[in-house]
């Protein structure tokens, strides 16, 4: 059973995430290039009509664990019917991918860890390809790899871009955030022919159970979704401070289906909570307008937003890096330019339409 | 009534990119040029520790534990100057390149040493993620190590009945959940931002700096043999992942209409004029 491509599913009330099934198209082609089988691994309570919507985007095997304690994500009991499921086969599976949600992140790293091997995290490109390391600190690194996984992601804060590859070891595990990938076209096939199917063993100790949920409060984030918007106003660090965020609200209350957003330095300094990030560890966003309000237009922010339809920069630096990939660059102080653009955006729409 | 809690909290030094000192020409970081911070998400940590020390019983304490080269020492006293009781900083240049297998490892030894020293936790908090690495996997990846009870994503928490009562974020929402001791939780940025250092903290560092009997009881350097790290779990040697190469993204070159150097109502006008039909379409009524 060797060199799979196993995607790990999530699931929300028994429902496949989107994210899953965005994998399960980028998989394939890995799988292809692998000439191995994609699979699939499915945890929850009452999921067996899930089983055809992954076969439907492309997976050849999956793995079906049915048990009421997995009805909901819990960190131990998942990781526990995973990794006891691929201990039982010769050798564990070349490539692993989960979503980089909270769960994904939450997860992946457990099961990393407990096969010492390599996981990058929030990559925004996936390949298989060579790799060949020659000399090195650590000699037991040296040799030729014909099939790695590439995971690139954005290096820290810089206009770069890095790969990130780890041979040595399956699986080679990878998070990705949801809509980095498109969804793939979904073909559905009669079980029968389609794919293998196995029903895993579920077999939890006493210690699985440390952490216990007591409530879900699934309708108090789900109002916020930024990724809905026809607009979107974003401010980054060149805000300033957390008032900033009420001048780019009254610039969103110019418009219909509007919202704020922020990148990430403006999230991690705490002036406005994370479901309103925008970027590789944020959301990714296509707005139709996308206003980005002091944001210095790092990498990390770019490959959330840059498939905008229009993208409106304003930064009182000329070199701001996103300048390079918006639409229009407004170079300004924000504190004067957000405020003229309100006022002629609402003196726009007092004009009569036909003079 | 809880017992006396013994807290950790794990914190990190990060390039601090609020200026651009170090940012080069390309885009790239020049790390030794570039100011250095404490980890943001860390700061709503070392508030949870202090939070979770005062719900314990009158002899809780917390330890801040970090790893980095001797100047990540400055993180420490910030730490000391904000309350928290004692620091220990692992040193060593064999850390160089660690991915975060290998940090995980290295902090759990390090955390392993100061136990055996201070006793075993009973909480360890982490910043949900770093700045600079942005990975969020260090904290679960030392739970796999320590065999510690998770709870990652965390934004308020209750210690009662010595039974943790945390408050999680997860997709589309939130969790409550009740979990065992001993825990290590990692910390959401919606989390109570850290408050104002103590007259008394600022005051114990003062004389930390000034005494050195005294820094060698509340701020200890270790390096990997003191905590009895393999060297070859460590570094390079010990970090499954490598990064093989990296390229400047391309800019879309020119495609940006720039408008400057105008009156703002000029430039604003500019704007709104060539996209007047988008902004028209989406403008309230």
């Amino acid at each position: 059973m060797a060199k799979e491509v196993l995607v790990v599913a999530e699931q929300v009330d028994g429902i496949i995430a989107n994210v899953t099934l965005e994998l399960l198209g980028e998989g394939k082609k890995l799988a292809h290039k692998l000439d191995a089988p994609l699979s699939c691994f499915i945890l929850g309570h009452n999921i067996d009509s899930q089983v055809d919507r992954v076969i439907a985007a492309g997976a050849d095997k999956v793995y079906v664990a049915d048990h009421p304690e997995l009805a909901e994500y819990k960190t131990l009991p998942y990781r526990r019917v995973i990794i006891d499921e691929i201990n039982t086969w010769s050798t564990p599976p070349h490539t692993m991918l989960m979503g980089s949600t909270t769960s994904g992140r939450d997860l992946a790293p457990r099961i990393a860890a407990y096969f010492e091997t390599g996981l990058t995290a929030d990559t925004i490109e996936l390949d298989i390809g060579p790799y060949e390391h020659k000399a090195g600190v650590d000699k037991s690194k040296i040799g030729y790899f014909p099939e790695c996984l590439y995971a690139n992601r954005p290096s820290f804060g810089e206009s770069l871009k890095a790969r990130i590859l780890g041979p040595w070891k399956d699986p080679q595990m990878a998070t990705i955030r949801p809509g980095v990938f498109p969804l793939p076209e979904m073909v559905s096939k009669p079980r029968s022919e389609a794919a293998k199917i196995k029903n895993v063993e579920v077999k939890l100790e006493e210690s699985d159970h440390r952490v216990r949920i007591s409530k879900i409060l699934r309708e108090a984030g789900s109002k916020i979704d930024i990724t809905e918007a026809d607009v979107i106003i974003a401010g980054g660090f060149g805000l300033g401070s957390i008032e900033g965020f009420k001048l780019l609200q009254e610039l969103a209350n110019c418009f219909e289906n509007s919202v704020v957003a922020a990148s990430r330095k403006a999230v991690d300094l705490g002036w406005i909570t994370y479901p309103y990030q925008v970027g590789q560890t944020g959301k990714t966003v296509r707005p139709k307008i996308y206003i980005a309000c002091g944001i210095s237009g790092a990498l990390q922010h770019r490959v959330g937003m840059q498939k905008s339809d229009l993208i409106i920069a304003i930064n009182k630096d000329p070199d701001a890096a996103i300048f390079s990939f918006a639409h229009h660059g407004i170079v300004g102080d924000l504190f004067h330019v957000i405020p003229e653009m309100i006022s002629q955006i609402k003196a726009s729409k007092k004009e009569p339409a036909f003079a | 009534m809880n017992k006396d809690l013994n807290i950790y909290v794990l914190i990190k030094q990060v390039p601090d990119t609020r200026s651009k000192a170090g940012v080069n020409a390309d885009g790239t970081i020049d790390r030794a040029k570039a100011g250095k911070m404490l980890n943001p998400f860390d700061a709503f940590a070392m508030q949870a520790a202090i939070d979770a020390k005062a719900m314990g019983g009158p002899n809780s304490k917390i330890t801040a534990v970090t790893m980095g080269p001797p100047p990540a020492i400055a993180i420490l006293y910030q730490a000391l100057e904000h309350g928290i009781d004692k620091a220990c900083i692992l040193s060593d240049r064999k850390l160089a390149a660690s991915d975060t297998l290998a940090t995980a490892y290295a902090l759990s030894m390090t955390l392993e040493y100061v136990q055996a020293k201070d006793g075993p936790a009973d909480l360890v908090f982490c910043g949900l993620q770093t700045t600079d690495g942005d990975t969020a996997q260090v904290g679960p990846e030392i739970c796999e190590r320590m065999d510690l009870t998770q709870i990652t994503y965390c934004e308020g928490f209750e210690i009662r009945d010595n039974l943790v009562h945390a408050r999680k974020v997860i997709e589309g929402g939130a969790m409550e959940v009740e979990a065992d001791l001993p825990a290590l939780i990692t910390i959401a940025n919606s989390y109570n931002r850290l408050e104002h250092k103590t007259f008394r903290g600022a005051k114990f560092v003062q004389e930390v700096k000034r005494n050195e009997a005294i820094q060698k009881q509340f701020v200890e350097i270790i390096d990997l043999a003191d905590c009895k790290a393999e060297d070859s779990r460590c570094g390079l040697p010990g970090s499954p992942t490598i990064v093989s190469a990296t390229w400047k993204i391309g800019t879309v070159g020119g495609s940006c209409k720039m408008h400057q150097g105008k009156s703002v109502e000029e430039l604003v006008g500019e704007v709104v004029n060539i996209n007047q039909e988008t902004i028209k379409e989406f403008a309230k009524a």
